[in-house]
């Protein structure tokens, strides 16, 4: 989907120092995470251009949502650097609620508010906001989100009558409404028919143009379709970081070797 | 699968023995009910409860509504004290409370709903009755009785908070809300049913419980309606307990067990209330 897009321009060296460089939305080195004495993330060090899909690719257990989780601060005791458009996420303006309006996180499992479609999407707003939504706000980020013209003629409806899949693009939205820097997606078509895969798929790769995004996914295919940068982690480390052309065809290390291996061969 | 000719018969024999253990259980109770409204209602008469009180009669004649108030009142008190406490407790536990915090203030709360009310009810008349000199009085009686319930409604908070998926909790804090709106916005809408359901629960407890009153906030007559708070009050319950120990007198009788009755429908009416809630948050 993204072929049209040189990947030599979305691939950053790894383990930058910590002043960041132009173009770059998001510098993370040496990060580090224990939990319950035990360490989650081990010196994770990558960088995100202004745009374009990153895929965050590794065995279960890798790190990988826990990583995107202190990306969002919702882990806030990590150390290490995180910069964000030029900022330490530390010293962030407006603290860490300010913060996460930036760092959009979709969860893998669609959490809406048992309310209306429309108020699920204002739902992260200032009271003022959710009152008089700035004109067209609704509109627009439930188009950029695939799901308008599902959705137009009821908006007023409960949002828990929506599918799975429109749910997801609704929780889509919902980041969206609040303008974020950047999209971080934790499996967000996992357990989802083709169709609404698809969907999301098309969504994604229209968000690319404008802003950074990271996405979990257990789907190789998936992680081929949307193309991009692939940073493959196993046991909390990076160990690769590639353009999807070069990590599905030649792969360096040995892990990535190997967990292609599994996660492409026939079990059955 | 086809299920083995044994497994039907030992499913019977199952919900047979089931059925079984279960009758005592519900004939009791439903023995000790019938046998009030058989012995109450007769006794029940159109003054007890529109008439004029009488603040000397001792219950004999006259309106019972002095006690109703008073039960009323008390339990109104109770939960008014309770309530945000028991709410505060909950989100203590929810939000600030360590894993080890959590589970030494779940085990405290088990432990205190253990502990028999009339404990209690010593523990206010020698601390508010007697060190504090408030009195035999109806804020006495309320505090204790808050005190008596406010494990109950804590417990049920947290069980309450528990229940919404943490999923939508995560969600908002992902979309930067503070804790303060996230109460505001997500819990509370999500459980306010639970919560009133338990203090639907937590009034009916109030309204049933007798010994810790006696000696902290009610009399047996020459009150008509308290001043203030630091008035003592009638109630149904001890009204009951006063009655029922003038044996032998056949009127003090009939009229203890006319409010049975009053006491009965009245934790009925608010236990088919938190039941009534409850069917709305399974249906909704």
């Amino acid at each position: 989907m993204n072929t049209k897009r040189k990947t030599s321009d979305m691939l950053v060296a790894t383990a930058q120092p910590a002043t960041t460089t132009d173009g770059v939305s998001l510098q993370v080195s040496g990060l580090k995470l224990s939990l319950g004495g035990k360490n989650i993330l081990r010196d994770i060090s990558f960088s995100l251009r202004e745009h374009g899909i990153n895929i965050l690719i590794g065995p279960s257990g890798a790190g990988k949502s826990t990583l995107l989780r202190c990306l969002n601060q919702l882990h806030a005791d990590w150390q290490g650097e995180m910069l964000i458009m030029n900022h330490h996420a530390r010293q962030w303006p407006g603290g860490t609620d300010a913060l996460r309006h930036q760092m959009g996180l979709i969860a893998q499992k669609p959490a809406v508010f048992p309310c209306s479609i429309e108020k699920n999407v204002t739902f992260g707003l200032s009271s003022r906001e959710r009152k008089h939504p700035p004109a067209g706000l609704i509109e627009r980020v439930l188009r950029q989100a695939v799901l308008w013209d599902e959705v137009k003629d009821r908006l007023h409806e409960s949002a828990a009558i929506l599918s799975i899949g429109q749910q997801q693009r609704l929780c889509i939205a919902r980041a969206l409404a609040l303008s974020p820097s950047m999209l971080l997606l934790d499996e967000p078509t996992a357990s989802l028919d083709p169709r609404s895969k698809q969907l999301i798929e098309a969504s994604l790769s229209q968000l690319a143009e404008t802003m950074p995004l990271l996405c979990v996914t257990h789907d190789i295919e998936q992680a081929q379709r949307l193309g991009g940068q692939i940073i493959f982690m196993c046991d909390g480390r990076i160990i690769e970081i590639a353009s999807a052309d070069t990590f599905f065809t030649r792969p360096e290390r040995l892990e990535a070797r190997e967990f292609l291996r599994w996660s492409t061969c026939d079990c059955s | 699968m086809k299920l083995s000719p044994f497994f039907h018969v030992n499913n019977r024999i199952a919900k047979t023995v089931t059925v079984l253990l279960a009758i005592p259980a519900l004939l009791l109770p439903a023995a000790c009910l019938l046998y009030i409204l058989f012995k109450g209602i007769p006794a029940l008469h159109w003054d007890m409860l529109a008439g004029t009180a009488s603040a000397v009669s001792f219950g004999a004649i006259g309106s019972l509504w002095p006690q109703v108030a008073g039960s009323l009142l008390l339990m109104l008190g109770a939960c008014m004290i309770a309530a945000p406490v028991a709410l505060g407790i909950a989100l203590f536990h929810a939000l600030c409370a360590s894993a080890r915090q959590q589970r030494m203030l779940l085990s405290l709360l088990h432990l205190l709903q253990g502990i028999p009310p009339i404990v209690y009810g010593l523990c206010g008349l020698i601390v508010l009755v007697h060190m504090l000199h408030w009195g035999i009085c109806l804020l006495t009686g309320a505090i204790i009785l808050a005190v008596i319930i406010l494990p109950m409604l804590v417990l049920n908070t947290v069980h309450a908070i528990d229940r919404i998926p943490l999923e939508r909790t995560e969600a908002a804090r992902a979309l930067g809300m503070r804790d303060g709106q996230i109460v505001r916005r997500v819990w509370l809408p999500a459980a306010w049913p639970s919560l009133l359901t338990g203090l639907l629960l937590g009034m009916a407890r109030a309204l049933s419980e007798t010994a810790p009153i006696l000696f902290t906030a009610t009399v047996f007559s020459g009150i008509n309606w308290p001043d203030s708070l630091f008035s003592p009050v009638t109630s149904l319950q001890t009204h009951i307990f006063y009655l029922a120990q003038e044996g032998a007198n056949a009127q003090a009788v009939n009229i203890a067990w006319a409010s049975a009755v009053i006491l009965v429908a009245l934790v009925t009416t608010f236990s088919i209330s938190a039941s009534a809630l409850r069917k709305i948050r399974v249906g909704g």
